[in-house]
């Protein structure tokens, strides 16, 4: 059986699979950009939308407003009261999510192609005619109020708001997406009906189309949905000025198993070693079973259930950002294993077969992600919202095969070094009997 | 990266969309000589494969005093075999360009790799490998208990919801082992050791007892050729028996009302214990499917609307039934209350909507809306490759059929109004019912 899989792995070198379709732009007037792949195997069109409507632009004292304004896309629209827009979503069976992050609002519209013109009918009504009515924002507040109570409870939760306050300080990236007690209760309608004006903007949208329509029937019914939509976007965020702040933080909770959030400063994606930085990556923390974290912290020693790195890119900047949660009295002992690991993997970088891994993983599961119209929605959208060309998408394995150990190296020593480490960690740590430990400071808020 | 899928959540979601409008997918079914069942459904738009094995085994058949074992053991399935030793199975996937995962129901344990199309033979020598090769120590099974327990910690240690999840299904079921959690209980987690997990192994993984899925840019054709000298080659096995447990009728409800200081909001609950798929008269559990959808399927659902907009007692409130299972299926009802409002106030609402639903027919408008959304879900499902795998595997897993899945949306279709009415009335009884309190305070 060995032999078998060796011999194989000899011959894959670089036969990986073309894809097999291609997608194309579609020109619907300036401002947006639409990328489009037409195949007609299942009767549906899965939809991606981005705008520039993620809470990095929430104002000061309204923490929570962008999230907030995404929520109530589905709560009335035009002659629309909130229940019959919902209920018009329903019975077609169009499956609608609105997902704030920090940049974006994202939409995903998934729609059975035989309401496909009802589904952009809807969009449309609820980007240029959106309701704010009192009823609807009150019960919205209260499901966000909630949530934040709920997530004060969740260690996992606890830490990433606190990674991104102590990483990102005052900077609007620094607060959670869904805002905290004080910014919700600020919100009125005005600032939610003002922040949609101002956002939910064909300028800056990118746009993302899979599925069974033709490109004629699919550019009338954009120019329909985002001609009317004013075309400036919105002013650029301010820059991050200095990310991080290394040290360790601990934010008290009594849970049997705290989480550690840990992250460095990144790579911006026009730099020219971001692609050697992604496979850095993959390597030393982000390969799912087959990376070094997970070999060391997981494997040989039992100590978490998962620990991952991943890059989370910004507009303004990329984060290193990874994640390990274990019981009380071993946490100390993982960040430990995770700064020798990273500290080692700084000074030397990857080893030739690793990296040959690294490349024949990343090139051949490419594909997994054209398998399906939403992946292929979701995937060329992630493309068009880190500012790539429509060529990218040929190009990217042929990009990552190019990359030699040195690329790596050298990325990975700008990277993971550990010195530079924000660790955060939701959750009380119980010290184990052996073992010193570094001095912490309190949490700076709880 | 989660090495399992625990709770049933998502399976139950899954369940809701079990089957195609018009069967519009191609579906070949045969068997291999030692017993293997194998479906296969071509889906040629991508160059890439999923495989699925589903295993006839699961936390049911966990020995009494270990629970947890059967979930225990996936994990040990990736820790290697005399020929690829360690965390191979992993990284030669990965290797190769694939994905790889597994999880564990009370019913089954199903493992999946995602691969590029040249690669499918690999993932099942891969698997035919380690089903009749496994290599069990001492070292990798008390590291991959640790793991377990560390995965038990992060999913319901952790979590007062989960915790009282756990409490509910021990109340529901008075004998049934669907009563013991799927992770099991720490306490017998401890206990897990190599002479456990290797009997488990020896008499539950064989080729006799699973069923392989390949949906992708395969035909049954090349399906065939490739499991000829891998899957194929492995020798049928003695399988232990599965056991059939009395499920003795509930006399009366019963009340939980959990008190934890970690819990910020609080909730309410009730579970009853209704008839499966597989258990049924025919009908019901599609009345059942049409029940829970109209209830509380999504913010237009009747509950949500009652509750949440229009009482304003509620931020949330939902239904969900889950009938895909061996034995018992699961129904519940769940809402969340706004500030100021107690949990009785928002009982006697949910118990309102109820009634509505026991004494009268939903309107016939209303009926067809519901309808359309499930049936849509078959066109959905055909866009991912895991989720058609996964609707029929788990349909195969739970004794169920290829024709059941691909009937499911025409026996949909055939509920009538007075059917859903018949099921609001005759499987929601308070006495097959568990309800829970959970609020936020002192134990």
């Amino acid at each position: 059986m060995r032999i078998f899989a060796l011999a194989l792995l000899s011959a894959l070198g670089f036969a990986v699979p073309a894809l097999a379709s291609t997608p194309r732009t579609l020109d619907i007037g300036p401002g947006e950009e639409v990328w489009f792949q037409e195949d007609h195997t299942v009767p549906m069109v899965a939809i991606t939308i981005a705008l520039p409507a993620g809470s990095v632009y929430d104002p000061a004292g309204k923490e929570g407003l962008a999230a907030f304004a995404a929520y109530m896309f589905n709560e009335g629209a035009g002659p629309l009261s909130s229940e019959a827009y919902q209920s018009q979503i329903a019975n077609r069976a169009i499956q609608l999510t609105m997902s704030p992050d920090r940049d974006w609002l994202i939409l995903s519209v998934s729609t059975l192609t035989s309401q496909a013109k009802d589904a952009f009918r809807l969009i449309a009504l609820a980007l240029q005619h959106p309701h704010f009515d009192a009823d609807a924002v009150e019960r919205v507040r209260a499901q966000m109020l909630q949530a934040v109570q709920q997530d004060a409870s969740d260690p996992a939760i606890v830490a990433a708001d606190h990674f991104y306050s102590v990483y990102f300080g005052s900077h609007p990236y620094g607060h959670p997406i869904d805002g905290d007690t004080a910014g919700l209760m600020a919100i009125r309608a005005a600032d939610l009906k003002t922040f949609a004006a101002t956002h939910w903007v064909k300028g800056g949208a990118r746009i993302a189309v899979s599925g069974d329509i033709d490109a004629a029937t699919l550019t009338g019914l954009l120019k329909t949905t985002f001609d009317p939509l004013p075309a400036v976007a919105p002013p650029a965020p301010p820059p991050v000025v200095h990310p991080g702040h290394p040290g360790e933080t601990v934010v008290p909770m009594a849970v049997p198993q705290p989480t550690a959030l840990f992250g460095l400063p990144g790579l911006a994606r026009a730099d020219k070693d971001y692609l050697a930085g992604y496979v850095a990556n993959y390597i030393v923390g982000g390969g799912g079973f087959s990376s070094r974290l997970t070999t060391e912290v997981r494997v040989k020693r039992g100590l978490t259930y998962g620990i991952s790195t991943g890059f989370a890119d910004f507009h303004q900047g990329g984060l290193v950002l990874g994640q390990v949660a274990t019981r009380r009295d071993a946490m100390d002992a993982s960040l430990a294993v995770v700064r020798q690991v990273l500290a080692d993997y700084a000074a030397h970088g990857p080893t030739a077969a690793e990296l040959a891994d690294a490349k024949t993983y990343l090139t051949g599961s490419y594909p997994l992600a054209f398998a399906s119209n939403v992946g292929i929605a979701s995937q060329l959208n992630a493309f068009e919202r880190a500012g790539l060309p429509l060529e990218y998408v040929a190009r990217r394995n042929s990009l990552i095969q190019a990359l030699t150990l040195d690329d790596v190296k050298r990325a990975a020593a700008r990277l993971f070094d550990p010195g530079r480490l924000t660790v955060v960690v939701g959750g009380s740590i119980a010290t184990a009997a052996t073992g010193g430990k570094a001095a912490r400071k309190p949490a700076a808020h709880n | 990266m989660s090495r399992s899928l625990l709770l049933v959540a998502v399976l139950s979601f899954a369940a809701i969309f079990s089957a195609p409008a018009s069967a519009a997918e191609s579906v070949t079914q045969f068997a291999l000589p030692n017993g293997m069942q194998v479906v296969v459904i071509p889906d040629h738009r991508a160059p890439v494969v999923t495989q699925m094995i589903w295993y006839k085994v699961g936390a049911t058949d966990d020995p009494p005093g270990h629970s947890g074992l059967a979930h225990f053991f996936e994990h040990m399935m990736f820790r290697g075999t005399k020929a690829e030793p360690g965390d191979s199975f992993s990284r030669l996937v990965a290797k190769n360009g694939g994905e790889d995962n597994a999880f564990t129901t009370e019913d089954y344990t199903a493992f999946y790799v995602q691969i590029a199309k040249p690669r499918l033979k690999l993932a099942m020598s891969l698997e035919a490998d380690r089903m009749a090769h496994l290599d069990l120590s001492d070292a990798s099974v008390t590291t991959e208990r640790d793991v377990v327990l560390e995965e038990r910690r992060m999913r319901v240690d952790n979590s007062p919801a989960a915790l009282a999840a756990e409490q509910v299904d021990a109340a529901l079921y008075l004998s049934h082992p669907y009563g013991r959690p799927v992770i099991g209980w720490p306490e017998e987690v401890h206990r897990l050791d190599r002479t456990h997990a290797q009997a488990f192994y020896d008499h539950h993984y064989a080729p006799n007892n699973a069923i392989l899925i390949e949906v992708g840019d395969v035909t049954p054709q090349e399906v065939r050729a490739a499991a000829a000298t891998t899957l194929a080659l492995v020798p049928a096995r003695p399988l232990d028996p599965r056991p059939t447990y009395a499920e003795p009728v509930r006399l009366g409800p019963t009340r939980l009302a959990i008190a934890s200081p970690d819990t910020p909001v609080p909730s309410f609950s009730r579970t009853w214990r209704v008839a499966s798929y597989v258990e049924g008269t025919p009908g019901r559990a599609e009345a059942l499917d049409v029940l829970a959808a109209l209830l509380g399927g999504d913010s237009n659902a009747v509950l949500y609307r009652r509750l949440v907009v229009e009482k304003k007692l509620a931020t949330d409130a939902g239904a969900t039934y889950d009938g895909d299972a061996r034995n018992a299926g699961a129904f519940s009802v769940y809402a969340v209350p706004r500030p100021g409002v107690s949990l009785p106030q928002l009982e006697s609402a949910v118990d309102a909507v109820l009634a509505g639903f026991a004494r009268t027919s939903p309107a016939a408008a209303d009926l067809a809306h519901i309808k359309t959304q499930l049936v849509a879900n078959d066109v959905y499902r055909r866009d991912s490759q895991l989720s058609l795998a996964t609707a029929y595997g788990q349909a195969l897993a739970v004794g169920r059929t290829v024709a059941d899945v691909q009937d499911w949306a025409r026996h949909i279709q055939a509920v009538g109004p007075d059917a859903v009415r018949a099921a609001a009335a005759g499987a929601l009884v308070p006495r097959e019912s568990v309800t829970l309190y959970l609020t936020p305070g002192k134990p």
